[in-house]
Order: C-alpha cells, then sequence, then structure tokens
C-alpha cells in the first residue's frame, strides 16, 4: 500500500507530525478527519474536544492545516474509556472550497484519503463546510456509520432552504438517481465518510493512471461497485454566495467529472431500471423555507440572449425538436416563462452525450449550457413563488422522476448517437 | 532560287523535327511521371486513410480540439483531407519531376525554384490552416464568454476577434509566400489599425447607448445582489 500513497501528495511523504503526543502513540489511527474548511484553531478544538466524548477505544487523527493563522489548537487531556483525539499537523493543499475550485478540492481529499492510508486508518471523515455553521457533533455524526453499519460511503442529507444548493438540485442529485438507481441526495457532499476500502480503491485508481475526481466520483463508483452508502441527516450548512461572473466555471468544473463518470460506468448505469431510496440515519432538521421575492428577469434574458447567439454551438449539441421548443420558449414574457421539466432533462442528457462524443470542445461545451441552467433556475423560481405553489420537495421529485422517464432516451441517444436523432 | 527556297525549307523541317525529337523523350517522361505518380499517390493516399481510420483519428481529432477542422474537409472527414493531401502532393512532385526530364535552362530552373519556394508555400498553408483553427476557437471562446455576462453585443466581439486572427494569419501567410511584401504589410498595417480603430469609434460613438445600458444594469444588479442574493448554486 505504500504505492498508494506515493506521489498523491508531496506532504505525505513527509512523516506525519503530531501535536503533544507521543510518536508511539500516534503512528496510527482508527479515524482520520480532515477539516478542510477554514476555521479558527478554537473550533477545531472544540471538535476535537466533542470527538473525545465518544465512547469505545478509538484512536482519532485530526488534520489540521497548521498554515493557518493563529495558535494551534489546544486539546485537553484523554479521558478513561474514551476516545483517543490526537492532531496531526499536515500541509493540506489549499482548497477553495467557496468558489470553483472543483479540481483542488478533489486533490485535497486525495490527500487526506492518502494520510488515512498511512495511518492505517478503518475510515476518514472530511468536513468541508465552515465548521462554525455545523452543528457540533457532524464530524461523529458522519463517521459514525462507517464503524456501527460497516458504511462505506456516507453522505450528507443538508436540511436545505428552496433556492440554495440548485445546482445539485437541477442536475447532480436527480441524474444520479436516474443513472445509478439510489436516490442520493447529495452525491457530492462535500462533507463525507469514506470508508477503508473505498477510500482505498480511490488511491488505486490514482496510482493506474484513472482520472476518477476523488470528490465527483466517490458516490458513482461506491454506487457501481454495490458498497453500502449510508445518508446522514444534518442541518443547514453555509452555502458560498453565487459569483454570477463565474457561474460558467463553476457548471464546467462540477459537470464534467460527472459526465467522464458517466461515460466510464455506462455499462453498469444502461442496466439500471428503478431508483431505491438510501438508508438514512437521524431526523430531518425543520427549516423555514420564507425567502425574499425573487427577480427573475436577468436570468430570463440570458436565456433569449443565449437562445439567440449560441444556436450555431446549441445546434451541434441539441436535436431540432429541442431547439425549436427553446425558441418557443425564449419568445414567452418573463412572467410566464417555463422550461418544462422533460425538455430540461433532454437538455441534460444530451449535453452529456455531446461531451462523451466530443462534439466541441468540452469546455466550450459545458459553458455554453449556462444560459439553459439560468432558464431552469429561472422556472423553478416562478414554480415556487407562485400563490399556492408546491413545496420545493414535491417540485424536485416530480423533477427527479422526469429523469427517471426520460432515461430511455438517454439510453438510445447514448447507444446509437447517429440514428437516433428525434 | 528555287532551290535555296528548298533547302531554307528542308534546313527548316531538319530543326523542327530535330527539335521535336530532343522534345518528345522528354513529353513522353513528363507523361510517364505524371502516371506513377499518379499510381504512387492513390498507394499512398490509400495507405494514409488506413492509417488515421485505425485509430479512429476524425474521432481524436475532435477531443483534441481541432472539431472545426471537420467543417472545412470533404465530406466531413479530416482523414479524408489528410490523405488527398499527400496524393496531391506526390502528384505535384511528380509533375516537377516530369518537367526537369526536358533538357532546356529554363525547365531546370523553374523546378529548382519551385523546389525553392515549396518551403515557403507549406509555411503558408500552415499558417493558414492554424490561423483559421485558432480564429474559429476564439471567436466562439468569446461569444460564449460574452453571452454569459449577459453583453448584448456577444456577437459583435466574437466576429471581430475572429477577423482579426484571420487577418493577421493572411497578411503572415502572404509574407511567408513573398507577394508583395511591402504592399502587404502597409495593407495590413492599414486594415489591423482600421479593425481597432472602428471598434474604438463603434464602443465610444456609436455604442454609447448599449454599454451604457450594459453597465448600468451590471451596477444595477451589482448593487441588487449586495443587499439580497438567496439563490445557492453549489
Amino acid at each position: 500500500m505504500e504505492e498508494l500513497t506515493r506521489g498523491t501528495n508531496l506532504e505525505i511523504e513527509r512523516p506525519l507530525q503530531s501535536m503533544g503526543s507521543a510518536p508511539e502513540e500516534t503512528s496510527s489511527a482508527d479515524l482520520v478527519v480532515g477539516v478542510l474548511g477554514e476555521s479558527d484553531p478554537n473550533t477545531v478544538a472544540k471538535m476535537c474536544d466533542e470527538l473525545r466524548t465518544v465512547p469505545g477505544p478509538l484512536r482519532i487523527a485530526v488534520l489540521h492545516d497548521d498554515r493557518q493563522e493563529g495558535p494551534a489548537p489546544v486539546i485537553s487531556e484523554t479521558t478513561e474509556g474514551r476516545a483517543f483525539v490526537f492532531l496531526v499537523s499536515s500541509l493540506l493543499p489549499k482548497s477553495d472550497v467557496s468558489a470553483t475550485g472543483l479540481p483542488s478540492m478533489s486533490e485535497t481529499y486525495q490527500s487526506v484519503f492518502a494520510a488515512a492510508e498511512k495511518l492505517q486508518a478503518r475510515g476518514c471523515c472530511i468536513m468541508a463546510s465552515k465548521l462554525e455553521s455545523t452543528t457540533p457533533p457532524w464530524a461523529w455524526r458522519i463517521a459514525q456509520p462507517l464503524f456501527d453499519s460497516q458504511a462505506d460511503l456516507v453522505l450528507p442529507h443538508y436540511a436545505r432552504r428552496k433556492f440554495e444548493g440548485l445546482l445539485n438540485a437541477s442536475i447532480l442529485a436527480p441524474m444520479m438517481r436516474a443513472l445509478y438507481g439510489k436516490r442520493v441526495n447529495n452525491p457530492m457532499g462535500p462533507d463525507i465518510g469514506v470508508s477503508q476500502r473505498l477510500f482505498q480503491k480511490m488511491l488505486a485508481a490514482k496510482t493506474t493512471g484513472n482520472q476518477l475526481n476523488s470528490l465527483a466520483s466517490l458516490t458513482p463508483t461506491a454506487l457501481c461497485q454495490n458498497l453500502q452508502i449510508i445518508e446522514v441527516n444534518f442541518g443547514a450548512r453555509i452555502y458560498p454566495p453565487t459569483d454570477w461572473s463565474n457561474l460558467s466555471s463553476v457548471l464546467a468544473e462540477v459537470l464534467s467529472p460527472v459526465f467522464l463518470d458517466m461515460e466510464r460506468y455506462a455499462p453498469f448505469w444502461q442496466r439500471t431500471r428503478v431508483s431505491l431510496p438510501l438508508p438514512v440515519v437521524g431526523e430531518p432538521f425543520p427549516l423555514d423555507q420564507d425567502s425574499p421575492a425573487m427577480d427573475t428577469r436577468d436570468m430570463v434574458e440570458s436565456f433569449q440572449l443565449g437562445n439567440r447567439e449560441l444556436q450555431e454551438i446549441w445546434g451541434l449539441v441539441l436535436p431540432p425538436a429541442s431547439l425549436f421548443e427553446l425558441r418557443k420558449l425564449s419568445r414567452l414574457p418573463v412572467e410566464h416563462f417555463r422550461l418544462p421539466d422533460e425538455l430540461w432533462v433532454r437538455i441534460v442528457y444530451d449535453f452529456a452525450l455531446a461531451h462523451r462524443l466530443r462534439t466541441i470542445s468540452r469546455d466550450h461545451l459545458l459553458r455554453s449550457m449556462t444560459p439553459l441552467y439560468l432558464g431552469w433556475v429561472a422556472s423553478y423560481v416562478h414554480d415556487l413563488t407562485l400563490a399556492g405553489a408546491m413545496s420545493p420537495a414535491h417540485r424536485l421529485e416530480s423533477l427527479s422522476l422526469a429523469y427517471e422517464a426520460g432515461k430511455s432516451y438517454l439510453v438510445s441517444r447514448w447507444r446509437w448517437p447517429d440514428r437516433f436523432n428525434p | 532560287m528555287w532551290e535555296q527556297v528548298k533547302q531554307a525549307l528542308v534546313a527548316s523541317t531538319t530543326r523542327f523535327l530535330t527539335r521535336f525529337a530532343n522534345f518528345l523523350p522528354g513529353l513522353v517522361a513528363l507523361i510517364l511521371a505524371l502516371l506513377v505518380s499518379a499510381v504512387l499517390a492513390w498507394i499512398l493516399a490509400a495507405i494514409v486513410r488506413r492509417v488515421l481510420a485505425s485509430f479512429h483519428f476524425d474521432e481524436r481529432l475532435g477531443g483534441w480540439g481541432f472539431s472545426s477542422l471537420a467543417e472545412w474537409s470533404p465530406m466531413k472527414s479530416p482523414t479524408r483531407l489528410i490523405s488527398r493531401s499527400v496524393g496531391a502532393l506526390v502528384m505535384v512532385s511528380g509533375f516537377l519531376i516530369g518537367i526537369a526530364a526536358f533538357d532546356f535552362d529554363w525547365t531546370y530552373l523553374f523546378v529548382q525554384k519551385m523546389f525553392a519556394y515549396i518551403p515557403d508555400v507549406l509555411a503558408a498553408l500552415i499558417v493558414l490552416f492554424v490561423g483559421n483553427v485558432l480564429a474559429r476557437f476564439l471567436g466562439r471562446s468569446v461569444l460564449i464568454g460574452a453571452v454569459n455576462l449577459n453583453l448584448q453585443y456577444a456577437r459583435f466581439l466574437s466576429v471581430v476577434v475572429k477577423w482579426i486572427v484571420i487577418v493577421l494569419a493572411f497578411a503572415m501567410a502572404l509574407e511567408h509566400l513573398r507577394i508583395a511584401p511591402g504592399i502587404v504589410e502597409l495593407a495590413f498595417g492599414i486594415l489591423f489599425g482600421g479593425i481597432v480603430l472602428t471598434l474604438a469609434l463603434a464602443v465610444g460613438l456609436n455604442s454609447r447607448d448599449l454599454i451604457a445600458k450594459s453597465v448600468g444594469r451590471d451596477v444595477e444588479k451589482a448593487s441588487s445582489e449586495a443587499v439580497e442574493d438567496p439563490l445557492r448554486h453549489l
């Protein structure tokens, strides 16, 4: 396994340094906790204190970025019959969790996996959300199923306000559900728990040159290898604010690994027919769903501009029927604008196919999807802000069902891209 | 008198026939060279086509970012474009070899000059090709970027960028071909300067309202976002 850790992260080559503990006590761990979100040392210390209340003879290593400003976190003494927690000073690659940065996040996840391998841990969990925003025992909540239920992947199920996590709600979660047959709510975490078996597979894939994204590919890999996945109900997390000028980069960076995984696991998902719910731990956290009135004019105008100017690109990707429907939609007034779920699903599937066929440059392809995505967001906002509108959960469930219903379209186009063109 | 005319006629006929006899082997050699080169061109083109098709060159080319080349290729197949280019090159070489078979000074000089010119032609073709691909790629990048920034003049920006690159590539190709280099330089300077000046004037004067509207909307949007934007994408 030494091979697996080599080359994944330069810092892993260096001996991991424990703080305030004898070397023999910290040479191995049962659980490795990687803290990626920016947090002050006191918060990390508080999290460590909470981990120390975990019953049982567990050894928990907390990876802490010692480049962060401020004094090192202070940890209280160990208690008999409770977990032994120690800090490991590590220079994890800087990840920009707040913005696009998916490639750099992938590297960071890979580094945590390598550290866990080096410490011979039975599992690791990664906390990427801001710790200040988390419910205190999050780290253990996400790690517990790895030990108690022998889960291989623990995913969060955040309590979500209706206009949060829209990229996940519109594409990632429903498409993952339709493709792989499991109703995953947050396939890309980012707060996740990973078993030794799964992180070793991810490390091995990296050494064999398989271009897996350590974050985006975790869920598809676990699903396709029939590993056990459990969801844990969490409270709300603080989502990074929208950078409108950078939205197309976000879209390209997030969708690219998802579409690559679709290509990689095509033999698996073409066999899947129905979707099943995942086991969930904990009770859902209720949230206030009130939100201020939204102005969708800019988003609809962006859709209309895209429809006017990007026809030459969309024409290479979408079939004539979809283009015709989009042209009709672009003539609607803002208040009546609705992008039907069926059309949206076919658009996403057609873009996935064009990504596979490399119809045009992949970066151009994914960026040119931005006006369509904004059109969906505007449509979603309209649906939820109408008087007597359905709840977000019902709205997203109907979208998920549309993804499942449209899967036969995807399979046909995937198998016969030239022949099947409705 | 009649005898002299007869002698002149015989001498002229002899000269013509001698020259024709000297010319004939060259002509036969030219025809033979063309025939052999045609056969060679056909064989080489077939080999190149098969080799490229065996590793799915057309699909791979798309993956390397040259998908626009297909639009310029016969039957939308870059493999065919390359194989036919190889065939044409062999045919041209055969023609030049055939021409050189004529034992005349001017054919020798012509062939020598043609061979010396071939690297320039190839360089010009490469410059044109790369310039064209680059122009289309950059034009598309600018178009998508500008649409995503909600700029109403996205198409205009894209076309300007595309034509600037094409004009630049064309001027560079003519420079390589050594076709009236002074005039090309001057014309390019005037044309390029004209495009930039037109763009500046369009932005500064004619599109003032458009830009003011666009910038105004951005400012308005930024200020409204600063108040509250409940949308979260990631």
